[in-house]
């Protein structure tokens, strides 16, 4: 029997929120599937557009960008421009032809470790009939 | 209709009485019918003027590497400079302004209308004429334009020839000058959008196929790039050079050298290139289809920036270069932004 193809997942965590939110999903023993590789930004706001083509350019097969909720940011209004920047990438990445399943984004709160793992889980999901990711990436 | 005695009777007066250093203009062309830049400094030169569809140079670009040159002159001559602006430049030094790059007193503009019409696309013209050598091209009335071959001249209906961001232009007078030649008309444009539509409407899979042997031609020449009056960074995103190799230089430092796109023009950091170009162009681009126009390999890079003004009018209600003292689009944010798409 062939393997079950495991999509990987680039998920950029802001330091503030989602990524203490998905620390909590940890120390509370949650279960959630270990295809996603966490990278810790200081804001949501912080990641530029290239990071996300560069992950999906080295054969990330999804790419999730996590901050707080609108008005919960720790800079006050990072998420906000964040917001704006992920829409217009969003657009891009759909209009070349890379299916927009394979980009999202999501609000979480240090407090919601049990909606990270759903959103991870569902990311998951939508990923494995995708098959892999070879159209941004550099050695298909 | 533009009066070209006007223009130059203007421009010999401002050059005369020293208001202007020089100015960046459009002259006859050594081959064909396709105009030059020009810079005129001699009052007696303003005789090289000429101004008709052929004359699609965005020149603000000048603009901007006069400033470059500027901020090395050790004994600078702050004197404005005269520049002659088509509707969409004169968006260009709308956006060149919201980003504080220039001052208004920086430039002269010496605005021309398009009126109905625009400027020529150089291949449809020749599609057109089946391959007739074109002498000279002019303006006409009633949105047409008079073509003069070596068989002979014929009115050709402007749309025919239309460059492609003409026919979607929603500035065809200039927004912002000192002095404006030809009449204020306001044409009707009622897809804006019409050529990204186009390729929205394909499934994702043609979309893909599309743009997959559209970027694979790239060569990056960074031609679109030399030519895009916004693309003024020093320091470019794509470039390994900005980073200085010392004799001091340990391995450690080249190897932690971060090379976000690769030099190699290979489909994915072709992608990679134009998709940040992209990027770095929302809500700056003007749609002054220079990229698009010096490219080699006749890329659509247009169709990408494009797509960025459409999703910033449609989902944050901005539009570019009409209003120097917005703030920029990625830099601003309102709180009903929409948020559809995030969990």
């Amino acid at each position: 029997m062939a393997e079950e193809f495991e999509p990987r997942i680039v998920a950029f965590l802001c330091k503030w929120c989602s990524s203490a939110g998905s620390d909590l999903a940890g120390v509370s023993r949650m279960e959630y599937p270990p295809n996603v590789i966490p990278i810790q930004v200081m804001c949501s706001g912080s990641v530029s557009p290239l990071y996300i083509l560069s992950a999906f350019k080295k054969g990330a097969d999804g790419v999730l960008v996590s901050g707080c909720h609108p008005g919960d940011c720790h800079y006050i209004k990072g998420n906000f421009y964040a917001r704006r920047r992920i829409a217009l990438v969003k657009g891009q990445l759909e209009f070349i032809g890379l299916e927009p399943e394979r980009f999202q984004m999501s609000w979480v709160s240090a407090a919601e470790g049990l909606k990270y793992t759903e959103i991870i889980k569902d990311f998951v999901n939508t990923l494995k009939p995708l098959g892999p990711q070879t159209k941004l990436r550099r050695n298909p | 209709m533009v009066k070209l005695e006007d223009l130059k009777k203007e421009a010999t007066q401002i050059l005369k009485s020293g208001k202007v250093k020089y100015i960046i203009g459009y002259a006859k062309g050594a081959d064909g019918f396709m105009p030059i830049p020009t810079f005129i400094s001699d009052p007696e030169d303003v005789e090289n003027l000429t101004w008709n569809p052929a004359c699609v140079h965005n020149l603000t670009k000048f603009i901007v590497d006069e400033k470059k040159r500027l901020k090395k002159d050790k004994n600078p001559d702050n004197r404005p400079i005269g520049i002659i602006v088509k509707g969409c430049d004169s968006r260009a030094i709308n956006v060149l302004l919201q980003e504080k790059y220039i001052d208004r007193d920086d430039v002269y503009l010496l605005g021309v209308s398009c009126e109905k019409t625009g400027v020529v696309d150089e291949k449809k013209l020749a599609k057109t004429l089946k391959g007739q050598r074109v002498v000279q091209i002019d303006f006409e009335d009633n949105g047409n334009f008079l073509v003069t071959t070596e068989s002979g001249s014929e009115k050709i209906p402007a749309e025919d020839v239309l460059a492609e961001r003409c026919i979607e232009c929603k500035a065809n007078f200039p927004v912002v000058f000192d002095i404006v030649f030809g009449e204020k008309i306001k044409r009707q444009v009622d897809k804006p959008f019409q050529s990204v539509e186009t390729i929205e409407d394909l499934s994702q899979e043609d979309r893909w196929k599309f743009w997959k042997e559209q970027l694979d031609k790239c060569i990056r020449c960074y031609a679109c790039r030399s030519v895009c009056p916004m693309c003024y960074c020093d320091e470019c995103v794509v470039d390994t050079i900005s980073f200085a190799v010392e004799p001091d230089t340990s391995a450690e430092e080249k190897a932690q050298k971060i090379k976000w796109i690769e030099k190699s023009p290979n489909l994915s950091e072709n992608i990679v290139y134009h998709l940040t170009r992209a990027m770095h162009l929302a809500g700056r681009c003007i749609d002054c289809g220079e990229c698009e126009r010096v490219c080699p390999l006749d890329i659509p890079i247009r169709f990408l920036n494009k797509k960025m003004e459409k999703d910033a009018k449609n989902f944050f209600d901005y539009e570019v270069g009409f209003d120097p003292d917005q703030p920029s689009l990625v830099s601003s944010f309102k709180d009903e932004d929409p948020e559809d798409f995030i969990r």
